[in-house]
């Protein structure tokens, strides 16, 4: 009797794996530990005492630490920039904003978008061919034009309508980027949807005499769930890349990783490390974001094909 | 183009349903092309009857049922539902209309929203049409479920993929009981089941006919299910209904050579009955270009030149039983054409 | 220059496909799956095998075990397979592939998505022709044609030149019969080959399975869930539950002798034709057992109506039937036997009072 075990794992031991064999692998894991430990550090900023002030100036034993003269090291872990201060304290603050800006934005775009996406969806006939046009002519601009495009407009919307003033930089930068996810958004939630009412369970909600909004609401949006919140988190990773391009062209915050490397890149010989770690934390924030997506989206894609 | 005839409509008062001269087309694309699907057919459903729909792929027996339901509208034709006429109503009208006749899909899975819970979908209908307090409307649900044998409890709890296909289309069951409805259309209900799993569905089917007094209508392709379960049987070809008659006399004495054809092609489990010989060649037309005449005539062994030309109308050859066809199997053939009587059930000569 | 391809006629004596103790387990997050476990039958060259079972009884991995079409990572195999006395159970995907097309061929239950849609019919008949006969390219096509024809498709010359989405079901279906018979090769699988298809165009694939059969001296094995279906098309049937043989017979001794009581329920909870409308159905209570957990004894006990304390308790082997050797079947207390019909008139006791 010839027995072949093509599997390396022993047959019936499977429910004694242990803990460490349980944990998510690769990209997941250091997904959850990146942005877990970066969230810890941003909410808790003020009263971590490791964490400088970032405007203040870093001196050790007394004497300031001016135009970077420290590399990373005991006294400043990321080093010291041109303004004698530390870039660790900053990456960290920056790291706040980054993370506001992108979830607004995703928010407000899977907001609008989304709602578009079902309408058009749904409804199919004209309503779906005047949101189809807005979200073609949306799509056909490329992001960065019409990104630079929005906030040139907005800050001249916010001269002349002056109750708009409330409108720091930061929303501006907000509404410019909702703006730009909401066309890709309103695309998937419509194919999305599309196929969803035709579905023998929609059918079946309206024969039972549902009508349109609450089928909407009740039979059609649940289902969109796993597909929006997959979207989201890749959604974010790419809405924080683009806020750090904005900054970076001098047209989004100058509290942010992408002014951080703009405004020091011309250093980077000397004094790498002001540019080369606000560089990687938006790298590994955008890598985070990205990795949770795709696992989301193999996760749901499975839950799918079960059903 | 001509229906099949009225000739087996009934007057009855006891008639819940009466579809006539029912039409449905779908276009194809942009060629100008309509699929016909169904090409003006007429039946009748008496109250605590189950008239069963059989038929092959492509004979529109599926559409039928949807027609019915208005779901979508179907070309042209009328649907009398409990004596209103259901074409000419309004959406709030039929809307209300629907609460009284449901509808059983043929996927168990897919005709149930996959992200809720098994208890609220039930509890749906009730909660659209706000009937009842909160409590009324959780016992009746609880009530349903264990009629037709599912935990409650466990129904709050787990979402339909949760349970097998069995379980998925005993719960449909009771989500088109909620509302008391008098006429259950299933479209073919048991075709994805296992059979042991169907024999539980289709004897849950008729315990519930006779408790809840309903009256359904049941489509399917398999011959044999829809004899079990049917007091009478409308076989359907290319859009026309090609014979009907009470269950028992169909098996016994099939008049319409297609009829004969499904009957004959059917295999039997049993070896010392002829393994099936193939009973036919070839596959139904396309129903975008439907032959003319008897739709039936390019693969009928008794087809004639009239066949060619002119459809057969329903025509009476038996206490209940109607064929159309110029050449059934038994019973009188006619030489001269036929006019089509009046819906009184009288039959023709 | 086309040929009839015939089977292989090498001398082999013995049987052409020897099963022992075959089980095929695959890993799951929920645990060990033991989809096949323990199955052991022999067939002879040129005799069509019935696979008989519900879904979940492992009938259709049993068929993709011994093609060695099974997922490469988290399958466990066990037992041997003998493919005409050659052990085929343990052999790499590559050597698997020399038999494939050629000694043995898979048809699928689907025929609308086992087609290349983007692919000529005619080339994705003339493929195995080709790769395995190393036959020419103008040589491949005629003997494509050749096979449509032999598989009855009409105008076979200008179906050549069309792509899979301009056939109906039952036409595709015929193409993959065409494919898998390309070669010659000595087994058919046909899995379910008939479910998704009308009844008039299953008869008809059906008798063309058992010409081509009888023409090319072919074995074929025929997994389906349907009992009319093995009753005309077969000359062996077994019968499977939870992943085991439960019974195997030649297909006239196990209808008129049934032994197992689950395929009688099987057999009584078909709606026949010849029955009065409204019968009332035999109904299998409970479900299929969980085979990552299966119960101790025999797996059917706790839906068998007969059911004794041993059953439950044991798990009964194949033996063979005294009337007939090449009948075997798994139960303590078969149809027929006196603990049987004691069981059955307790049940009817019951039933009564309870009415």
């Amino acid at each position: 009797m010839t027995t072949s075990v093509v599997s390396s794992q022993p047959a019936d031991r499977a429910h004694e794996r242990s803990w460490w064999q349980r944990l998510p692998k690769g990209g997941v894991l250091f997904s959850i530990l990146w942005l877990g430990i970066l969230v810890f550090l941003v909410v808790f900023a003020d009263y971590l005492s490791f964490i400088r002030d970032p405007d203040a100036k870093v001196r050790v034993a007394g004497r300031l630490q001016s135009n970077y003269k420290l590399g990373p090291g005991y006294s400043a872990w990321f080093g010291v920039d041109g303004n004698s201060q530390d870039v660790f304290a900053r990456c960290i603050y920056y790291a706040r904003n980054s993370l506001q800006i992108g979830l607004a934005s995703t928010v407000l775009g899977l907001l609008i978008g989304g709602t578009l996406g079902v309408l058009a969806g749904y409804f199919r006939g004209w309503i779906d061919r005047i949101i189809s046009i807005l979200i073609d002519c949306l799509l056909a601009i490329p992001a960065l034009v019409l990104a630079v495009m929005l906030i040139f407009r907005l800050d001249d919307i916010k001269a002349t309508w002056t109750f708009l003033g409330w409108m720091t930089r930061k929303w501006q930068i907000i509404m410019t980027l909702s703006i730009l996810a909401v066309a890709p958004l309103a695309r998937i939630v419509r194919a999305q949807t599309l196929s969803l009412r035709e579905r023998e369970f929609v059918t079946a909600a309206r024969s039972l005499g549902a009508k349109n909004g609450r089928i909407i609401t009740k039979e059609i949006v649940p289902n969109l769930v796993p597909t929006m919140v997959t979207v989201a988190f890749t959604g974010l990773g790419i809405l924080i890349a683009a806020e750090g391009a904005l900054a970076f062209l001098g047209l989004g915050l100058t509290e942010s990783w992408g002014f951080q490397i703009e405004s020091n890149r011309r250093r980077l010989e000397k004094a790498w490390w002001a540019t080369v770690f606000p560089c990687l934390m938006l790298l590994g924030t955008v890598m985070a974001f990205n990795l949770l997506g795709d696992r989301l989206a193999k996760r749901f894609d499975i839950r799918e094909a079960a059903v | 183009m001509a229906g099949t005839g009225k000739a087996h409509l009934r007057s009855d008062d006891d008639v819940l349903l009466r579809v006539e001269d029912l039409v449905v087309e779908f276009p194809v694309g942009h060629t100008g092309l309509k699929v016909n699907a169904v090409s003006g057919i007429s039946f009748d459903v008496l109250r605590g009857e189950t008239l069963g729909v059989v038929g092959e792929s492509g004979c529109g027996k599926s559409t039928t049922g949807r027609a019915i339901m208005q779901l979508p509208r179907p070309t042209s034709g009328s649907v009398t539902f409990e004596g209103r006429q259901l074409t000419e109503m309004g959406r709030d009208e039929m809307r209300r209309a629907r609460t009284r006749m449901q509808m059983i899909f043929q996927d168990p899975v897919s005709s149930l929203n996959p992200r809720r819970k098994v208890r609220d979908i039930v509890m749906e209908p009730l909660s659209i049409w706000k009937r009842g307090t909160s409590r009324e409307q959780a016992s009746k649900v609880d009530a349903l479920l264990e009629e037709v044998g599912i935990d409650p409890q466990r129904a709050a709890e787990s979402q339909p993929h949760q349970f097998s296909g069995g379980q998925c289309q005993r719960i449909s069951i009771a989500r088109s009981l909620v509302l008391d409805p008098t006429l259950i259309i299933c479209d073919e209900p048991v075709s994805a089941l296992d059979v042991s799993v169907q024999a539980q569905v289709l004897n849950l089917l008729e315990d519930l006919k006779a408790k809840h007094g309903l009256t359904l209508i049941f489509i399917a392709h398999d011959l044999a299910v829809v004899k079990n379960i049917s007091d009478r049987v409308a076989v359907m070809y290319l859009g026309k209904i090609c014979e009907v008659a009470p269950s028992d006399d169909l098996y016994r004495a099939p008049a319409h050579h297609y009829t004969q054809v499904l009957l004959d092609s059917i295999p039997v489990p049993d070896p010392d009955v002829a393994a099936t010989k193939t009973a036919i060649e070839g596959e139904p037309p396309s129903p975008v270009l439907p032959p003319p005449g008897c739709r039936f005539h390019p693969r009928c062994p008794a087809a004639s030149d009239r066949c060619r030309t002119e459809e057969p109308q329903l025509r009476a050859i038996g206490i209940g039983h109607y064929v159309a066809c110029h050449h059934p199997i038994h019973g009188d053939d006619i030489s001269e054409p036929v006019v089509v009587g009046q819906p009184s059930g009288e039959s023709l000569t | 220059m086309s040929i009839v391809i015939q089977a292989s006629t090498r001398a082999t004596d013995g049987p052409l496909l020897e099963l022992s103790d075959v089980r095929t387990h695959f890993q799951t997050p929920r645990g060990v799956v033991r989809a096949v476990d323990g199955v052991s039958l022999t067939l002879d060259r040129g005799r069509a095998l019935g696979i008989v079972g519900e879904s979940g009884s492992g009938k259709t991995i049993l068929s993709r075990s011994i093609m060695g079409l099974l997922p490469p990572r988290g399958t466990i195999r066990h037992g041997s397979i003998k493919f005409e006395g050659r052990e085929i159970s343990g052999l790499s995907r590559r050597a698997m592939r020399e038999l494939w097309g050629r000694e043995m061929a898979m048809i699928f239950q689907d025929p609308m998505t086992s087609l290349n849609p983007l692919m000529k019919i005619g080339a994705q008949i003339a493929e195995p022709l080709r790769l395995h006969l190393d036959m020419s390219k103008a040589d491949a096509w005629v003997t494509a044609e050749r096979l449509m024809r032999d598989v009855r498709i009409p105008a076979p010359g200008r179906r050549l030149h069309q792509y899979p989405h301009e056939m109906s079901g039952g036409m595709r279906q015929r193409i993959m019969i065409a494919i898998a018979i390309a070669c010659g090769p000595t087994l058919l699988f046909a899995d379910e080959p008939t479910t998704a298809l009308d009844v008039t165009v299953q008869a008809q694939i059906l008798d063309l399975l058992g010409e081509q059969r009888r023409e090319r001296n072919m074995s074929l094995i025929l997994v389906t869930h349907d009992l009319g279906v093995v009753a005309g098309h077969t000359d062996e049937i077994a019968v499977m539950y939870g992943g085991k043989l439960v019974e195997m017979a030649p297909t006239r001794q196990l209808f008129a002798n049934m032994k197992m009581p689950y395929t009688e329920a099987l057999l009584h909870s078909i709606p026949k034709l010849a029955d009065p409308s409204h019968t009332r159905l035999n109904v299998i209570s409970g479900r299929p057992p969980d085979l990552v957990n299966p119960p101790v004894g025999c797996r059917f006990a706790a839906r068998c109506p007969y059911a004794q304390t041993r059953c439950r308790e044991q798990e009964p082997p194949l033996i063979a039937s005294v009337e007939d050797p090449r009948h075997t079947y798994a139960c303590w207390y078969p149809v027929g036997s006196p603990e049987y019909h004691e069981a059955k008139e307790r049940r009817r006791r019951e039933a009564e009072l309870a009415a």
